[in-house]
């Protein structure tokens, strides 16, 4: 058959390519152009390039501090200032990844891009505002490059007190920067929830919108609602810093576990605005990829919610040795138990999806495959810190780092990358090199393992996070996860020149390369300016049922039975009206 | 890293491979409920990891290729996987909640021993005015540990014990643990030659690489977990199980006061290495933390305020007992007091050292031309 699988005597739908007046990326031309824009595609590319900067940046750092720890001693910097060095490099890297790169790469970078069109809208609801949050990440970025070219911040990411209040570095500027980049993140939020909850299409109901809005949606209730507090812990910080007002600092009689609870009730539901979205993602790759409708569709959008309003009940994980009383210890223990059900369901719906599926193992494909398996080692490995006899040994320890890198990385880093290399021929209108991003998920795969999985190790045989310097027995498993950390650098370089490449030689993508139902796939690849001539007909978005493969012209399209227009004849007598 | 890493899957059947040694009452507990978690973890990821390879092989279909199925829910079966592991999970709080409670029900009668934290390093009250920055303790018996910080918070953790609390200053925060294994003690010959090797080299003693301390006994890492500044990673000490009190009194009574026939500024020269003042002052004039010892005593020092003042016994006194009333131009406040943990000898001999070590005292000049030479 020269025409794929497609019915004979059915009617193909596809919307072809844009023309160059059409193209969002070339509609208007200029430097201008792109930094008032209102468009939120090109808010969303500008996000992807400012999150990917962030990241190389923070992932260098991170390759760094790896290196530093070949050696017991330390091989990277040496004398007196080598601690100090480290401190800073550390800091860093924590604070850049969290707070320049894992807190809106998904929701900012691809939430912007897809959140409408996933809508069959035009734009956001308010796209000006989208522009602001935009411009305060920027901001936001510049204090932090400030702190790190003022003098050198080293408190760690979470700036305890009262290490954080007497330290001669620069906290202040650091956490203006942070305070700035969360009105970034509730702008972001904000707008995101009056979207989904005003401009759906007619048919689309809540239970007819693809996961990845019902993530979207969990995730900016979360942004909302707790990032005002970390405002607040940053400003009484800095209150306290230059004021002394004695809320932090005992010294002024202040009580440092205080910083802990306040730091903790915005970072810990944080760590589901890092997450939850990567549910999302995958939820779509899997169905998508597996051609299969999703199992479990309620489950799914329901365990969403659930995560989002347990994930605040959770923060007092972080502080089982600081000193609470054993009755609030053992409370927030049985509360993080509670939180792994919902995560363990989606896991069990994504199997169950696959199961039976037409399973295409394309480069998005090989990365969700890549996330359920890495996911599933940090959610497992979560039960040995929510435990709390085993967490009085692993508390602080590198198992505590290599549990939360495979949440962060495994997790939502692998997501990104699966949604980038999704959604990658809806952005740019090119296919990229399929070969070179499946070997790029190999890559990362295994030097991500390589890395991480000696750190268990490490934290079990009880080596303490943060250490510049360590017990040369610990020397062997520290060699080991900086080679990994090495082929994980060179995975993600992989992924780089597959992208770039293909924006350059790519073969222009069709509206639907992958074979999906949802709205965003049935404009042209990239989408118009204006996303839809006219609302779409909205489907159900997992009824993979008339989605049939072109094979001739290598695209996915949607097929219909030809219908005739009935009455066939024209009436001879026109209606009064 | 190939041999390396076939060591760590050879060892991977042994104890070790997990956890340092089980050194305390609570290790073996601890290791079990770890070990039960790792194994259910196991049970539930194998056959998931299973179903991931095996669905994308078994299901793998080329392109345009439909799926054998349509089914969007089942709900029994979603309601069963979301609840029957709940079962586990209660399983493991309940033990891990028990456990841990008995972790922190110090036993009536355990002996009690004051720690102060400080940047970066540990102090061990032995009750009469004997500190000493390692823990030494008796075998078999509970031992309670009152803690205090002096600046920022620390975290005392032993991973033989497998025992942590955090240090929070501003309030006293204990921890308790009854350690099962006693130290050995190395053959007097090695302690000799060891002891001797670092004189000659004019080294500090190398815990890491001599692997037990200058009195001659095996030890468990002490570290501080609780990031805390630059020297963060060098905050660490070493616990010792003593087999019998007499052994643990003699330990304690050798370095209970200055011994006769030690000089002042002999014994001030030991207060510094062990009392943590190394780990911010140098001797040799380098800028750490806090100002270099070196000819410091007898020299005008100038302060944040502008002031300025003459480095004398009462200025050294004051600073050693309340270090944030002078502070010296170009450092930050950040020194811990050391009041009410050195007594007046000890103060006397520190100043007694500082004078040797400085050109601008009067018996110090020619020591320190000397060792200039």
């Amino acid at each position: 058959m020269s025409s794929g699988s497609i019915p004979p005597g059915s009617v193909v739908k596809d919307p072809g390519f844009p023309t160059k007046q059409e193209n969002y990326l070339t509609n208007s031309k200029g430097i201008l152009s792109w930094m008032f824009t209102l468009d939120h595609k090109r808010i969303g590319v500008m996000y992807l390039v400012g999150v990917s900067l962030a990241f190389l940046f923070a992932g260098i750092l991170a390759l760094l501090i790896r290196y530093h720890l070949m050696e017991p001693d330390g091989k990277l910097f040496k004398g007196a200032n080598a601690n100090n060095m480290y401190n800073q490099l550390f800091t860093l890297h924590g604070a850049v990844m969290v707070f320049l790169f894992i807190i809106p790469s998904i929701p900012a970078a691809l939430g912007n891009f897809l959140v409408p069109v996933m809508l069959g809208a035009k734009d956001v609801a308010f796209p000006r505002l989208n522009l602001a949050s935009f411009y305060l990440w920027c901001a936001g970025a510049i204090f932090f490059v400030a702190a790190l070219f003022g003098t050198g911040l080293d408190t760690g990411w979470t700036f305890y007190t009262p290490y954080s209040t007497t330290t001669d570095t620069s906290v202040i500027a650091a956490t203006m920067g942070a305070f700035i980049l969360g009105f970034s993140s509730i702008f972001t939020g904000l707008n995101f929830i009056v979207t989904i909850n005003t401009m759906r299409p007619p048919g689309m109901t809540w239970f007819r919108m693809p996961l990845f809005l019902w993530a979207t949606y969990a995730t900016s209730i979360i942004q909302v609602l707790a990032t005002p507090v970390l405002g607040i812990t940053l400003l009484l910080l800095i209150a306290e810093r230059t004021l002394h007002i004695g809320i932090f600092d005992p010294e002024f009689n202040g009580d440092p576990v205080t910083y802990q609870h306040f730091f903790w009730f915005y970072s810990h539901p944080a760590v589901y605005i890092m997450i939850l979205p990567a549910f999302g993602i995958i939820s779509d790759l899997i169905a998508v990829h597996s051609h299969k409708r999703i199992f479990g569709y309620r489950f799914i959008a329901y365990s969403s919610i659930a995560i989002a309003l347990l994930g605040f009940l959770v923060w007092g994980h972080h502080m089982f040795t600081a000193g609470m009383s054993p009755m609030t210890t053992i409370i927030f223990s049985a509360l993080t138990f509670t939180v792994s059900v919902p995560s363990a369901i989606k896991v069990f719906n994504w199997l169950a999806t696959m199961y039976k599926g037409s399973i295409s193992l394309t480069t998005p494909m090989c990365f969700a495959l890549a996330f359920i398996f890495l996911f599933t080692i940090g959610g497992l490995t979560g039960l040995h810190l929510g435990t709390l006899a085993t967490d009085m040994h692993l508390h602080d320890t590198y198992f505590v780092v290599a549990h939360f890198h495979y949440v962060m990385v495994g997790g939502t880093l692998v997501a990104f990358l699966g949604g980038v290399f999704h959604w990658w021929p809806k952005m740019f209108g090119k296919m990229y090199s399929e070969a070179g991003g499946r070997l790029s998920s190999l890559i990362i795969f295994i030097g991500f393992n390589l890395t991480f999985l000696p750190q268990f190790v490490l934290g079990s045989r009880g080596m303490p996070r943060r250490y510049a310097t360590y017990d040369p027995e610990f020397a062997y498993l520290h060699q080991m996860s900086t080679y990994g950390a090495m082929l994980l650098g060179i995975g993600l370089l992989t992924a780089l020149v597959v992208l770039l490449h293909s924006l350059f030689r790519g073969k222009d993508a069709p509206a639907n390369p992958w074979g999906a139902a949802t709205l965003e796939w049935q404009c042209t690849s990239p989408p118009p300016f204006y996303n839809f001539e006219r609302a779409p007909v909205v489907g159900d978005p997992y009824d993979f049922s008339k989605i049939e493969w072109d094979s001739e012209n290598e695209r996915y399209v949607t097929v219909e039975p030809e219908r005739e227009t009935v009455p066939e004849e024209k009436p001879a007598i026109q209606p009064a009206h | 890293m190939f041999a390396n890493a076939m060591n760590l899957l050879g060892d991977l059947t042994e104890d070790y491979a997990f956890f340092p040694e089980k050194a305390s009452t609570f290790a073996q507990d601890n290791d079990w409920l770890f070990m039960f978690i790792t194994w259910t973890s196991v049970l539930f990821f194998v056959p998931i990891a299973g179903c991931l390879v095996w669905f994308s092989f078994k299901y793998g279909k080329p392109k345009g290729g439909k799926a054998e199925s349509d089914v969007s829910h089942n709900t029994p079966l979603e309601l069963a996987w979301s609840i029957l592991p709940s079962f586990v999970l209660v399983g493991m709080f309940v033990l891990g909640a028990k456990a841990y409670l008995d972790q922190r029900s110090v036993p009536d009668g355990a002996n009690e021993i004051g720690i102060q934290a400080f940047k970066w390093g540990w102090t061990v009250d032995y009750g009469g005015g004997v500190y000493h920055p390692e823990l030494h303790i008796l075998k078999d018996e509970p031992v309670k540990l009152s803690m205090r910080s002096s600046d920022v918070i620390h975290s005392l953790y032993i991973p033989a014990f497998r025992a942590k609390k955090d240090i929070v200053p501003g309030r006293y925060n204990y921890m308790w643990f009854k350690p099962t294994v006693a130290s050995e003690k190395v053959s007097d010959e090695e302690l000799a030659k060891a002891l001797k090797e670092t004189k000659d080299l004019g080294e500090e003693w190398n815990f890491d690489e001599r692997q037990f301390t200058p009195d001659g006994y095996r030890f468990y890492d002490l570290y501080c977990t609780e990031y805390c500044g630059t020297n963060h990673s060098e905050m660490q000490t070493v616990v010792v199980v003593h087999e019998t009190l007499e052994d643990l009194n003699a330990w304690i009574k050798k370095y209970s006061a200055r011994p006769d026939g030690t000089t002042p500024a002999e014994y001030g020269a030991l207060l510094y290495d062990r009392r943590g003042c190394k780990s911010c002052h140098s001797i040799d004039g380098t800028k750490m933390v806090g100002p270099s010892f070196q000819n410091l005593y007898g020299r005008q020092e100038a302060m944040v305020t502008g002031e300025s003042f003459l480095a004398d016994e009462n200025y050294i006194r004051e600073s050693i007992l309340y270090p944030k009333a002078k502070v010296v131009a170009g450092y930050q406040p950040v020194m811990p007091s050391y009041k009410g943990q050195l007594s007046d000898d000890d103060i006397y001999s520190i100043v007694e050292w500082m004078k040797s070590i400085s050109s601008n005292a009067a018996g110090g000049a020619e020591e320190a031309a000397k060792t200039e030479e």
